[in-house]
């Protein structure tokens, strides 16, 4: 066990001068701080504190807190891109997501929430819900000053607080927001041609079908002229 | 005379109290009381330096000494064998018959006060210190020897045994 | 009807402010005169008047100092300091010393209520007392006793029974761990402290504290004060003092008992609200005593340092020094790390209690040698050799040493 080599990467530090002069490590210490004292009156980025509530630290875009509606356009209601399908309500851990779907006079389903309620004071911000949405709807925001006087209302944000514009997605998340906005272009173009191909084979299917009707019919009119003369 | 009652007074009562009290460390701080106070009687009769001295002396060190030992040893809340103390009359008569002869005596036989304190010391510090190191040299000595006997008597007893150390 | 003209004497140029500190004493004697009333009352009065004025000074200074540390400290760590009660924070101590006297008063069930309300004020006694001695100007030593230094000595030691009281009558592990840290370390420290006295005393042949400052007049070479602390003996003393000044008001880095990272806060752990207040107040209170005292025996007290500069009143000068003092002590506190307490006990017993016994004989030797060549030249080698022979061993024994950890890499 004695003849362990030592890592070759561990280098033996400098031995110490013989004699030093006592209270030299002291004084470069405080000659250390010194200067810190000292320059913290003239150079600005010696002084890390940022004195909110005047100032604002920027959050960076993996932040996130509570989660938001997104809505596409201006209307927070047509645009909104949440058709309730709960899918959230079912796997929030903490259930803090209320939803009930909007149905018209016939009972059929609107595809959208009457009520969107979550209790951010449940919501233990863990993005469940923005990972499994199929619809783009819900995301998580980076807001943090939602301090209020009521315990129990005050902490349950309904629809109108919750929808946020697609704009206000793409500015506090850019990369996030762009690549959704991509991937819904690219899915309604390839829903758009899907549909244009659709149509334009039932036209040749109907052109065919026409000409073959012409056809039959011309063969029908040229047998009975034929039979006319024999 | 009647400046210096209620300074007697209390440090009777506070000697006794360090005597009569369960609890250790309530004696202790007794004890300390009685001493401080000798040392105002001391201040009070005109002797700054004795007076100082013993302030420093008595209640800055002897008096931290014992509490620090009650401390270390944490006898200090024990009080059931403080109290049981000998229930013999006779035996703390005995032991008190000569301290209180000595007193009576010195009392009796002793010069009379004076009227007021004299406002300069009578033998002066430069005096005090001269006497010390000339007259009283050798019981200077001897009392320093004792001392540092009993400090490296202290710190031995206190030594745990050495145990071997990695170098 | 006396106090006016000593006031409006001629011999004393209009512009010179000595007078100042005596002022509220001097109105006040007047006062009681004026109304007729005997002269033991006018005494009497004064006195009050007097020991109210160097309570109300210091514990203003107390207060601003808080804060002045506080915002330090933050400089020298990067960051600002309390900045948003009143402009740059300086109602920050208004603010502490409303939220002290209002905290509830909350006495632990089995402690021994008569000692653990005795004990914070029997610390801030003997620091108010301590601070009646020293003599702030030419002219103004609140209580200038012929034994001032003993005086001193002797309130400081009431301190360390202050504190075990705090520890002892809050029935709780960590007040009797502080308090038992608390005394060992004011005890080793007080020797080198009074050592490093003595030689002042020794040269001076005084315990006066004013004779001790009338002494330091005056310049060697035209322009350098002759201060006890440019004598070799009174260089090495000087700083032993005031080391050991940092370790008595139990500051940073020798705070042990009292750091909240390693024990709460030691013997205040079980205090809260004004005795608390009252704790942190005798600290510092004794804190400026200490430094006064050092001032005054080391520093010149209220002596100008430059010839030309005589007309700045004395005490202007004593709390120029003061402040520069309290300002090494928190550049200190800000730069360096707690000792343990083993480190700091073999500090001052290996260390610190040779070098001040050395410094006796030093003194000795440059005052009968005479003051000034000779005398340096026999002192500066009694001090200079033993000092470099401690270094050689200290770097030998207790340098840093390299440790390799053969297995910490498998």
């Amino acid at each position: 066990m004695n003849d362990i080599q030592p890592h070759p990467a561990v280098k033996d530090p400098k031995p110490p001068r013989k004699w030093t002069p006592p209270g030299l490590g002291l004084l470069q210490g405080l000659a250390v701080s010194g200067r810190n004292l000292v320059e913290s009156f003239y150079k600005k980025d010696r002084m890390v504190t940022v004195q909110y509530p005047e100032e604002r630290l920027e959050i960076s875009p993996n932040f996130r807190n509570f989660p938001f509606l997104c809505y596409d356009g201006d209307d927070p209601v047509k645009g909104l891109r949440c058709t309730a399908c709960s899918i959230c309500e079912k796997e929030c851990p903490p259930q803090c997501i209320y939803i009930v779907l909007d149905r018209d006079e016939n009972g059929k389903s609107l595809k959208r929430p009457k009520v969107f309620d979550i209790d951010i004071s449940v919501c233990m911000n863990c993005g469940i819900c923005s990972e499994v949405c199929p619809f783009d709807s819900i995301y998580m925001d980076g807001e943090y000053e939602m301090s209020g006087y009521d315990r129990f209302g005050g902490m349950m944000l309904g629809l109108d607080r919750l929808s946020k514009s697609a704009d206000y997605h793409m500015k506090l998340r850019p990369e996030q927001a762009s690549e959704v906005l991509a991937r819904r272009k690219a899915d309604e173009e390839k829903k758009a041609a899907a549909a244009a191909a659709k149509a334009a084979k039932a036209k040749a299917e109907q052109e065919k079908k026409a000409m073959e009707a012409k056809q039959a019919a011309e063969a029908a009119a040229a047998e009975s002229s034929q039979g006319g003369e024999a | 005379m009647i400046l210096y009652l209620p300074i007697l007074l209390l440090i009777l009562l506070s000697a006794l109290g360090a005597v009569w009290l369960a609890k250790p460390v309530h004696a202790a701080l007794c004890m300390a009381l009685s001493l401080a106070l000798t040392a105002v009687l001391y201040l009070a009769l005109g002797a700054h330096f004795i007076g100082l001295v013993q302030f420093m002396v008595y209640v800055g060190a002897v008096a931290v000494l014992i509490v620090f030992a009650l401390l270390m040893t944490r006898r200090g809340e024990e009080s059931s064998e403080i109290s049981a103390r000998p229930r013999s009359w006779a035996l703390g008569l005995a032991c008190a018959f000569p301290a209180a002869a000595m007193l009576v005596t010195a009392a009796i036989q002793g010069a009379a006060l004076p009227k007021s304190p004299p406002s300069e010391p009578q033998v002066s510090l430069s005096d005090l210190g001269r006497l010390l190191f000339t007259d009283y040299a050798p019981a200077v000595l001897v009392v320093a020897l004792v001392l540092t006997a009993v400090l490296i008597g202290a710190a031995l007893f206190a030594r745990e045994p050495q145990k071997d150390t990695l170098r | 009807m006396s106090a006016v003209p000593e006031l409006l004497s001629p011999s004393v140029p209009w512009w010179d402010l000595e007078w100042l500190p005596r002022l509220p004493q001097r109105v006040v004697e007047w006062i009681v005169q004026f109304l007729g009333l005997p002269e033991w009352l006018a005494q009497i009065a004064g006195m009050a008047v007097a020991a109210f004025t160097v309570v109300g000074v210091f514990a203003g200074a107390f207060a601003l100092l808080s804060l002045i540390e506080r915002k330090t400290l933050a400089r020298v760590q990067n960051r600002l300091g309390p900045n948003r009660v009143g402009p740059c924070g300086i109602l920050q101590p208004v603010a502490d010393g409303i939220k002290m006297l209002t905290k509830e008063d909350i006495v632990p069930a089995r402690a021994e209520w008569f000692l653990h309300l005795l004990a914070p004020v029997l610390i801030v006694v003997p620091a108010i007392l301590a601070l009646g001695v020293i003599p702030y100007g030419k002219s103004w030593t609140p209580v200038p006793l012929e034994l001032g230094l003993l005086f001193f000595f002797a309130v400081g030691a009431m301190t360390e029974l202050s504190i075990f009281m705090a520890g002892w009558a809050s029935v709780s592990k960590f007040p009797m761990l502080g308090a038992m840290r608390a005394i060992s370390q004011m005890v080793s420290y007080e020797l080198p402290l009074m050592l490093a006295a003595l030689g002042v005393v020794m040269v001076s042949g005084t315990m006066s504290l004013p004779e001790i400052v009338a002494q330091q007049g005056g310049f060697h070479l035209g322009f350098i004060p002759a201060w006890n602390l440019f004598t070799p003996w009174g260089l090495v003393a000087g700083v032993v003092f005031f080391i050991a000044c940092i370790a008595e008001a139990n500051r940073c880095p020798f705070d042990l008992p009292e750091g909240e990272s390693e024990i709460v806060a030691g013997h205040m752990t079980e205090y809260s609200g004004f005795k608390y207040a009252l704790f942190f107040m005798g600290e510092y209170l004794g804190l400026f005593a200490i430094s006064g005292l050092g001032i005054t025996l080391f520093l010149g007290g209220w002596q100008a340092p430059l010839p030309g500069l005589g007309f700045v009143p004395s005490w202007c000068w004593f709390f120029a020094k003061l402040s520069a003092v309290i300002f090494v002590f928190l550049w200190i506190r800000a730069t360096f790390p707690r000792v343990r307490i083993d480190q700091l006990m073999r500090f001052a017993w290996l260390c610190l209690i040779p070098v001040s016994l050395l410094t006796l004989p030093a003194a000795a030797l440059w005052h009968h040698a005479g003051r000034g060549f000779s005398g340096w030249a026999l002192t500066l080698p009694l001090l200079a050799i033993p000092w470099l022979i401690l270094t050689v061993t200290f770097n030998k024994r207790m340098a840093p040493q390299t440790r390799r950890f053969h297995y910490a890499d498998s």
